[in-house]
């Protein structure tokens, strides 16, 4: 498996926890696990981010790598 | 009217009326009787079986002397639940029968306990060495009530994790096989979700017995057909795995790649993640 397929892999894992964090978030409860799985959401997204902007660098450089 | 016909409408409103006296009396009668409240449970009793039967006496005194039986601990009952002194006059008080892990020889005499009868109250309790209490009192029902010292105390939740998350009480969305929408709309839920998630564990409704949603919004079923087996949620361990090995990933792309502004990126999100983690393990296991 090349790098970039790997790194795409994290990013899909990444994008599921974010969505079972939100999911937690809007069924729990206890308001304080909402606020910590609201917390965890938004850092996924902010560590979604940077890996985006990984992805997209590991194209550039090794264009035939695009899109796989 | 013949005689056993007097005798049933007789019993009959007598078995209405004992009812209704008994709702008044309320629940607290039911789990802690003292001798008082023993008492005149039986002997309300007494009087209805013996008014049912004699027809010989007279319905008027028979009634009379019912409501008094009945209405007085009502009448105590209430009296005490205003005022502590009568309280601890009709209840009585309770006994210190071991304190700071010493035993009131005094007390026990008082309450004409030996200490074989205190062993075997507390061996009940499952202490088998008095040096382990640390406090002792025997309530006004007679029951013995025990502190064990703190390193001889089990283990709860909060000794080991010091902020548990907390866990409300699960909701009954599915009895019988009929949906209560009620305790759904308590979640802020509906029938809806209720059938997305059947349908993910591929499951008709009509087949559900129970289903119930606990504090975190996940679904447990139990099904007509036992032959089936159901999948226990693992909505929360999947999540926690993920995560790992996502945290895990990143700590390798780090040591494998060229580019020192990428691993800089891969080391600070590793370490994010840990963070979480840590965090949000407590709220993930069960």
């Amino acid at each position: 498996m090349t790098v970039a397929s790997q790194v795409k892999q994290s990013l899909a894992s990444l994008k599921s926890m974010h969505a079972s964090f939100q999911q937690f978030a809007l069924t729990s409860t206890d308001e304080k696990a909402q606020r910590a799985f609201h917390e965890a959401m938004l850092l996924t997204e902010e560590v979604i981010a940077d890996v985006k902007e990984r992805v997209s660098q590991l194209e550039r450089e090794e264009p035939q790598y695009h899109g796989k | 009217m013949p005689i056993w016909l007097e005798a049933a409408i007789r019993s009959v409103s007598i078995l209405i009326g004992l009812f209704v006296i008994t709702r008044i009396l309320g629940k607290k009668q039911l789990s802690k009787l003292s001798f008082f409240e023993y008492i005149v449970g039986i002997t309300v009793g007494d009087i209805a079986g013996t008014m049912s039967t004699d027809l010989d006496i007279n319905l008027q005194e028979g009634i009379t002397s019912i409501l008094i039986w009945s209405l007085f601990p009502v009448l105590i009952s209430y009296i005490s639940l205003h005022n502590k002194k009568f309280r601890d006059f009709v209840e009585g008080n309770s006994t210190v029968f071991i304190k700071n892990g010493k035993v009131l020889e005094e007390n026990l005499k008082r309450e004409k306990y030996t200490i074989d009868e205190l062993m075997e109250q507390l061996r009940k309790k499952d202490v088998f060495r008095v040096a382990d209490v640390e406090f002792a009192v025997l309530e006004p029902n007679g029951d013995l009530n025990v502190l064990l010292k703190r390193e001889k105390q089990p283990l709860a939740v909060g000794d080991v994790f010091p902020n548990p998350p907390s866990e409300k009480e699960p909701q009954t969305v599915v009895m019988d096989g009929k949906i209560l929408d009620e305790p759904l709309a308590t979640m802020g839920l509906n029938r809806g979700w209720l059938k997305t998630e059947l349908d993910k564990q591929g499951i008709a409704i009509e087949n559900v017995f129970l289903a119930q949603v606990d504090s975190y919004g996940q679904l447990t079923v139990d099904l007509y057909d036992d032959k089936l087996n159901v999948q226990q949620p693992q909505d929360k361990q999947l999540l926690l795995a993920a995560m790992k090995k996502v945290q895990a990933d990143f700590e390798l792309f780090a040591l494998e790649t060229q580019s020192e502004e990428a691993k800089q990126m891969y080391e600070k999100n590793a370490k994010k993640l840990n963070d979480l983690l840590q965090k949000i393990t407590p709220l993930l296991k069960n």
